[in-house]
């Protein structure tokens, strides 16, 4: 434990002085990250200077949900870029998974190693960013509970996306170049919760709660935090799920991860 | 031009053999635009039409920002760049047909193919899950294909601007990618450009990127007087006329320095 410790640690140092070799390409980089966040927030928020609201939520609430989940997900891309099904794949594909598996050391460890995106940082940064917006333009009365409630929503949401990933990493065991499709469920689910669950037909809704958990990552959170009443009665501790649905989709996909490893046949190349 | 049709057929065929691609592609566009029909229609609310679009009209736009996606190259085309970074392009200088009709002939090839199997199936897909307009006259389908043509001009013009700075840094990528969130946003391809403000309005009709998907849009969904249809028409051209004339001046400045590694 404490040498896979020293060993992430390694990792990371190797990963953050590699991209910071070029200062200003990591500047762009992260800038970049940052506009392309924004572009699409701003899109939303222009045009509901028009529209006054969505679903019923005004700009400032729904900037909650989108601050939150960007934050997250630029987290998540950060720690877990390893496993980005489109990075990944390349490792299947090139052949290079197989010196991973060579090495006498913990595999997903070495794959979480392989590489850490910093430029995410600016997906990080903006997501906080939308995020107090939110605050200061909703007059949220903040408690204790609110904040360990948000707190617990990021973490459910990392664990969440993260889980998805692995899992579109071990597709590729099989398909050998990443497939788009899987980004329905990483990008588009997180597009998809960035919104109030309240304006998709019900049967997008609930797949999203029963099949994959989604609603609880970062709607039920938000409910609770801003105020507002929840149109579909769930139990009143379903703000408190956002962890549990997290944990159990990486779970289940580090089970899948192993299975598809015992599972692996080398392209030979 | 008989060179040039060859390269477009051979690219137009290398674009077609992707076919798992093709497939995934087109669900991965189907969802997210069905996901962006929604969110229109949460901000509608109920009401039938808003600044000049009626509802249906709304479902119908983001149906064709998702048919165009790969047509246009909407998120990023680094082709050029990466064939300096590799040192291809020594092979492309060597070929008998000027560099930039080379590429615009490969870029076409892979447009008419992305159209074929990404456009027009996300199109019947939208109208057989959830009913979308269609242009009604005979007229406006002559004025839609002269459109989509001409957006595809002024879209391979401005990327190929974009991948030339290739030519002098050692990673081109970072400035293309501002480019391209521009032109997402510019382009009306995340919101229809009249649902934003008038001062963001005008500042989009001072970039090229309003010529492309939300020129096609307007003619498609037939909200322009003939006058303003004119007009969309002269500027596409003007905009191609000044792109292109840039693009080669630059290609000619990055050509004089460039240098390929033997390897």
């Amino acid at each position: 434990m404490q040498n896979s410790i020293k060993l992430l640690n390694k990792y990371i140092s190797v990963n953050l002085r590699s991209q910071l070799q070029y200062r200003l390409t990591f500047v762009f980089e992260v800038f970049g990250t940052i506009l392309l966040t924004l572009t699409e927030f701003a899109a939303l928020a222009l045009v509901l200077l028009k529209f006054e609201n969505i679903g019923g939520w005004t700009v400032g609430e729904v900037a909650f949900l989108y601050g939150t989940i960007n934050a997250s997900f630029g987290i998540m891309d950060m720690f877990f870029s390893g496993f980005d099904p489109r990075n990944f794949g390349r490792h299947v594909r090139m052949g290079t998974f197989d010196q991973l598996l060579l090495r006498p050391i913990n595999i997903t460890l070495q794959v979480l190693g392989l590489e850490f995106q910093f430029r995410r940082i600016g997906r990080i940064m903006i997501g906080v960013g939308i995020l107090i917006y939110s605050v200061q333009t909703t007059s949220i009365l903040w408690t204790g509970e609110k904040a360990i409630v948000l707190f617990f929503a990021i973490i459910g949401q990392i664990a969440y996306f993260g889980g998805l990933f692995i899992f579109g990493a071990t597709i590729t065991f099989w398909t050998i170049e990443s497939i788009e499709v899987v980004n329905i469920l990483t990008y588009g689910g997180s597009d998809l919760i960035a919104y109030p669950m309240n304006i998709y037909p019900e049967l997008l809704r609930k797949f999203f709660t029963f099949i994959l958990p989604a609603i609880f990552l970062n709607y039920y959170p938000a409910l609770f935090i801003l105020g507002r009443p929840d149109p579909f009665n769930f139990p009143p501790y379903a703000h408190w799920l956002s962890p549990f649905a997290g944990m159990l989709i990486l779970f289940f996909s580090l089970r899948f991860w192993r299975f598809g490893i015992t599972k692996y046949q080398s392209t030979g190349t | 031009m008989r060179l040039f049709i060859e390269i477009a057929m051979r690219a137009f065929r290398l674009q077609m053999s992707y076919r798992a691609a093709a497939i995934a592609g087109l669900l991965t566009n189907f969802f997210f635009g069905i996901l962006r029909a929604v969110v229109l229609i949460a901000l509608y609310d109920g009401r039938e039409e808003m600044l000049g679009l009626s509802l249906q009209a709304a479902i119908t736009y983001t149906a064709i920002t998702q048919a165009v996606i790969g047509y246009l190259s909407a998120f990023s085309w680094y082709d050029v760049a990466n064939t300096v970074y590799s040192g291809e392009i020594g092979s492309d200088l060597l070929k008998p047909i000027n560099f930039y009709s080379y590429w615009m002939a490969r870029d076409f090839g892979r447009a008419m193919a992305a159209l074929l199997t990404r456009g027009l199936p996300i199109m019947v897909a939208y109208e057989i899950f959830i009913d979308i307009s269609f242009p009604n006259f005979l007229l406006n389908w002559g004025l839609l294909i002269l459109t989509v043509l001409l957006s595809w001009v002024v879209s391979f013009s401005w990327r190929f601007i974009v991948n030339l700075p290739s030519f002098w840094i050692p990673n081109a990528f970072g400035i293309g990618r501002f480019f391209f969130m521009a032109a997402l946003f510019f382009s009306g391809f995340l919101m229809p450009l009249r649902f934003f403000p008038d001062w963001v309005v005008k500042l989009a009709y001072l970039t090229p990127f309003p010529h492309t998907v939300n020129t096609v849009v307007e003619i498609y969904l037939g909200v322009l007087s003939p006058v303003e249809i004119w007009l969309a028409f002269a500027w596409q051209v003007g905009w191609i006329v000044a792109l292109i004339l840039v693009g080669q001046w630059i290609l000619k400045l990055g050509l004089r320095r460039l240098v390929i590694l033997g390897g």
